[in-house]
């Protein structure tokens, strides 16, 4: 399955048709499962997450119950509440129909890169003692898979009503150039598939809403260290159109429900006067 | 496909007002699209050009649509005004020198008390405050409390001292109550309780020193989402009636917890609510053995019909989005009523997936 | 299970302090390392890392099985970290905290994926035998900066390590005791290296190399980047943790590469103090049977 990558040379296309600072399609959807505090389904292109997240909530006896104190006590308390994010890859996911086991490394990876990006901007210290669970299920995947998980895992928290600084967005760059090629005339990429994962470089970017704070960066590429600024670059500007659709998806959301009546309508500033 | 993000297009006005800084609404060709005919959501307050170009010089963060904002949204940055909950103030960074700014937290609408800016979000946990009426279910048993579950980030605490003992004896709480608290309420036990407190942590504190509240027996639990949205029970003057079921159901107790916990259950006549006097001496008298007791009583099959159909209707409410409270949970049962009349089965009590549109329709229409 | 003692507010407090002054405290400057030292066993592939007080040892060992199925290519080649309670009490045997897998998940990525390791040359008949290489990596006191301290050492011991040499006749596979001929390097292809960030401050603004394991626990991200010295970016790492400007990633990449180059220069420097350690009387030209091509 090797890519031709002289292709793009000549077109300026890339396998799927995209120009090099496009995204996929993003499709996401909030409040998707009615039981949970908060969910949320994401496409971004062919990968496909949904996320579901309880909390925060305070852990029952099940867990904590050992060390609960008598009487007033509890057992130990954090001052924070505790983001703990489960990923399950589904064995159809892929190509391959690889089972992967609950201990797989890079999933555990991939979870403790979730939880501290999202403890991050979260506001924590809101709600002492308890937990927040995210939990992701991966349906299908074609590259961006990290990127996704963060996007689908940011919305659910938005669906919760879980107080954060902003949004955290990722999606992923990449260079036309492999690492040997020393061309200069390689240019970044924006958003890449399985196939143009497999055979470029490429790295995931994560930023806080549309600043230009990088809350997660991921390189497994060997590429150099010269084409790091541009992917970089056309990454977090990636970012800030992700940040856009998630956006505009929530206030589709928000606009609806005040159209049904469910909330009340909010105010804007300028039908306060100032006394 | 290529995404286009449009500019925002502000909303020009003639009338001017003082310049301040607060950021004015502005309607985006985005979400004009798909918007269904009718509903004006653009701000009736005027527009002002100076504003206007104060955004778009801080378009990281725009509003494109005046009912709600989301999580980084600047609200205001001007100094007079007081954050409430919702919302935070940016860190203003040495290297420029911009005012700290409210900045919304949650994706929802935003309230005005006085000169507090709160965002209220479209859904989240319920929040205690202090004499909401709470369903809840006991969750852990400790020495001297209970840890019930109140659908809040927290959960709440329910003392030993905070209940009637049976038969309404006002002492203190001996060791003989500690060992035997199981007997009051045991894990998985269902009560409706008020809140009495509120902790330095978020957590509430619970009590159940009236007839009204205490152990739930003789009817069905429905959860339905908490506070904010997605359809939910609101903090309304009433949240316990006792209606007259139709089809000879007999007498029906509806409580509508504030955290979304609902408790529909069979009327049982007490003696409190028997005579009317109330005082001490009567809740010696009227406080029964069998207030702890988890022993259902017999229930009609009538009854049990109509229990179900206002669970129906509940649930069918949540599932359309609509507000849950006395007046719409009445005005959806007489429709049930009504619509089961009408299929010529008034035992038919599914109020599921079609039909449950139906009625929410039929509701929205009045 | 004992747990890790949070560090006290004020301990915190003391530490970010110090560092908005511009002061460490074991007082480094920002960017600079702890005495590294690098100490070779006498066994080829056994070495011992030190930064500070943290302590690394790493064996890399080699045996002959059959290739796997999907590879019948490529020799195996794997890391194994083990982080034993004699680390930390909070360690626990065949439990791997987080701080272990995210370790073996890096050099992983670092020293596996970006392919220093030619695996090819490791098979020995196709689908039939080939060598599978294992490096142990064994973390002896933890204070802080594993990373960067176990990446070392395994580039280190992978480099230092011979395996014995090999021919193939007529379809017969002969593998020469060291007696019989010196055993042979293996074949290596770039040397990648791990430089970790520690970020300080509410924006992330302060930025620390080689924190120590109090440093770590007040720090609020961290960023871990590899590279080789011909400034091939082989990984990075900034797995959540406080966001930080993109600009100042950047010129952290640039620092990284200047420290990754340093390391190569000290590695090579060690390795040929090692080898001329080990040829005594300049006998090992002779006995090497390998050609000069």
């Amino acid at each position: 399955m090797p890519l031709d990558t002289s292709a793009y040379s000549l077109a300026l296309l890339r396998v799927d048709g995209r120009r090099w600072n496009e995204l996929r399609r993003i499709h996401a959807q909030i409040r998707t499962q009615a039981a949970a505090d908060g969910s949320s389904y994401l496409e971004m292109g062919h990968t496909k997450v949904m996320c579901v997240v309880t909390g925060p909530s305070e852990p029952g006896p099940k867990r904590g119950g050992m060390t609960g104190g008598v009487g007033g006590g509890g057992g130990e308390r954090s001052s924070t509440a505790d983001v703990s994010v489960s990923v399950v890859i589904a064995g159809f996911s892929s190509v391959d129909r690889k089972r992967r086991g609950r201990g797989d490394k890079r999933t555990l990876e991939l979870q403790s890169t979730i939880s501290s990006a999202l403890a991050a901007s979260l506001h924590t210290h809101l709600h002492p003692n308890s937990t927040i669970a995210i939990s992701l299920h991966v349906l299908s995947q074609d590259g961006s898979l990290l990127a996704a998980l963060i996007n689908a895992a940011t919305l659910a928290c938005i669906d919760a009503g879980i107080p954060m600084t902003d949004y955290v967005v990722a999606c992923t760059a990449g260079s036309t150039s492999t690492y040997a090629a020393n061309d200069e005339g390689a240019d970044p990429l924006l958003d890449m598939n399985h196939q143009e994962e497999q055979e470029l470089p490429s790295l995931t970017v994560a930023t806080l809403g549309s600043s230009d704070r990088v809350a997660v960066l991921v390189c497994e590429s060997r590429v150099q260290v010269s084409r790091l600024e541009g992917m970089l670059a056309v990454g977090v500007d990636g970012c800030k159109q992700v940040r856009e659709i998630l956006d505009r998806v929530v206030r589709e959301k928000g606009r609806r429900m005040i159209q049904e009546g469910t909330i009340e309508k909010g105010m804007s500033l300028d039908d306060m006067d100032i006394d | 496909m290529p995404i286009t993000i449009l500019a925002p297009k502000p909303v020009r006005s003639t009338h001017s007002k003082p310049a301040t800084h607060i950021r004015n609404p502005s309607s985006s060709s985005i979400d004009s699209d798909d918007a269904p005919g009718g509903a004006n959501l653009a701000s009736p307050g005027p527009g002002n050009p100076d504003i206007m170009d104060f955004i778009s010089s801080t378009a990281a963060t725009r509003r494109t649509d005046v009912d709600i904002v989301t999580p980084g949204e600047t609200i205001t940055d001007d100094p007079q005004w007081m954050r409430g909950h919702g919302t935070y103030t940016s860190q203003p960074t040495s290297s420029s020198d911009t005012l700290p700014a409210i900045i919304s937290s949650v994706a929802g609408t935003l309230t005005r008390t006085n000169k507090l800016l709160s965002v209220r979000p479209l859904r989240a946990r319920y929040t205690p405050e202090v004499g909401d009426l709470v369903v809840g279910r006991i969750v852990e048993v400790q020495a001297k409390r209970w840890r019930v579950d109140v659908g809040a980030t927290q959960l709440a605490s329910l003392p030993l001292s905070a209940i009637n003992l049976p038969g309404g004896i006002l002492r203190k709480r001996t060791e003989t109550d500690e060992l035997q608290i199981r007997s009051f309420f045991a894990e998985g036990d269902l009560l409706v309780a008020e809140v009495q407190q509120l902790y330095q942590d978020g957590g509430a504190g619970l009590h159940t020193r009236s007839l009204k509240y205490g152990k739930l027996r003789n009817g069905v639990f429905v959860a339905v989402a908490g506070m904010g949205g997605g359809g939910g029970v609101v903090r309304s003057r009433r949240q316990v009636w006792t209606l007259d079921a139709a089809n000879g159901g007999g007498q029906v107790d509806v409580i509508l917890g504030v955290n979304g916990y609902v408790w529909i259950s069979k009327h049982v006549e007490t003696p409190e609510t028997a005579n009317t006097t109330t005082g001490i001496t009567n809740l010696e008298e009227s406080v029964s053995a069998t207030m702890y007791s988890s022993q259902n009583d017999q229930i009609g099959v009538e009854t049990m019909r109509e229990i179900a159909r206002l669970r129906g209707v509940v649930t069918a409410l949540v599932e359309n989005g609509l507000r849950v409270d006395e007046d719409m949970v009445m005005r959806g049962y007489h429709e049930a009523v009504e619509m089961a009349l009408l299929t010529g089965d008034a035992d038919d009590i599914y109020l599921g997936g079609e039909k449950g549109e139906q009625l929410a329709a039929a509701l929205m229409a009045v | 299970m004992p747990r890790e003692a949070e560090p006290s507010l004020n301990e915190r407090q003391f530490v970010l302090q110090a560092l908005r002054e511009n002061l460490r405290l074991d007082g480094r400057p920002f960017d600079k390392y702890r005495p590294v030292e690098l100490i070779f066993g006498e066994q080829y592939g056994v070495v011992e890392v030190s930064f500070g007080k943290t302590k690394i040892l790493a064996k890399t060992s080699a045996e002959l099985t059959v290739p796997y199925v999907d590879r019948p290519l490529d020799g195996i080649f794997t890391i194994a970290t083990e982080l034993s309670p004699m680390t930390a009490p909070s360690f626990e045997v065949n439990r791997p905290t987080e701080t272990e897998v995210l370790l073996s998940r890096l050099l992983e990525k670092t020293v596996r994926r970006s392919g220093a390791l030619d695996t090819e040359s490791l098979c020995l008949v196709a689908g039939q035998k080939c060598w599978s290489v294992r490096v142990d990596v064994h973390v002896l006191s933890h204070d802080g900066d594993l990373t960067d301290a176990a990446c070392l050492a395994v580039v280190a011991a992978l480099r230092h390590f011979r395996k014995p040499d090999t021919s193939i006749e007529g379809g017969l596979l002969t593998v020469y005791t060291p007696a019989e001929r010196e055993p042979v390097p293996l074949s290596w292809l770039h040397s990648p290296f791990c430089v970790t960030w520690s970020f300080y401050g509410d924006q992330g603004e302060m930025a620390l190399l080689d924190a120590t394991l109090s440093e770590e626990h007040v720090r609020v991200g961290s960023c871990t980047i590899s590279m080789n010295r011909h400034g091939e970016i082989c990984q990075i790492a900034k797995l959540g943790g406080t966001p930080v400007d993109a600009v100042a990633l950047l010129q952290c990449t640039n620092v990284a590469l200047v420290k990754v180059k340093d390391f190569s220069a000290f590695l090579d420097r060690k390795l040929a103090e090692d080898a001329k350690r080990r040829d005594k009387g300049g006998l090992m030209a002779e006995l090497s049977a390998e050609n000069d091509r």
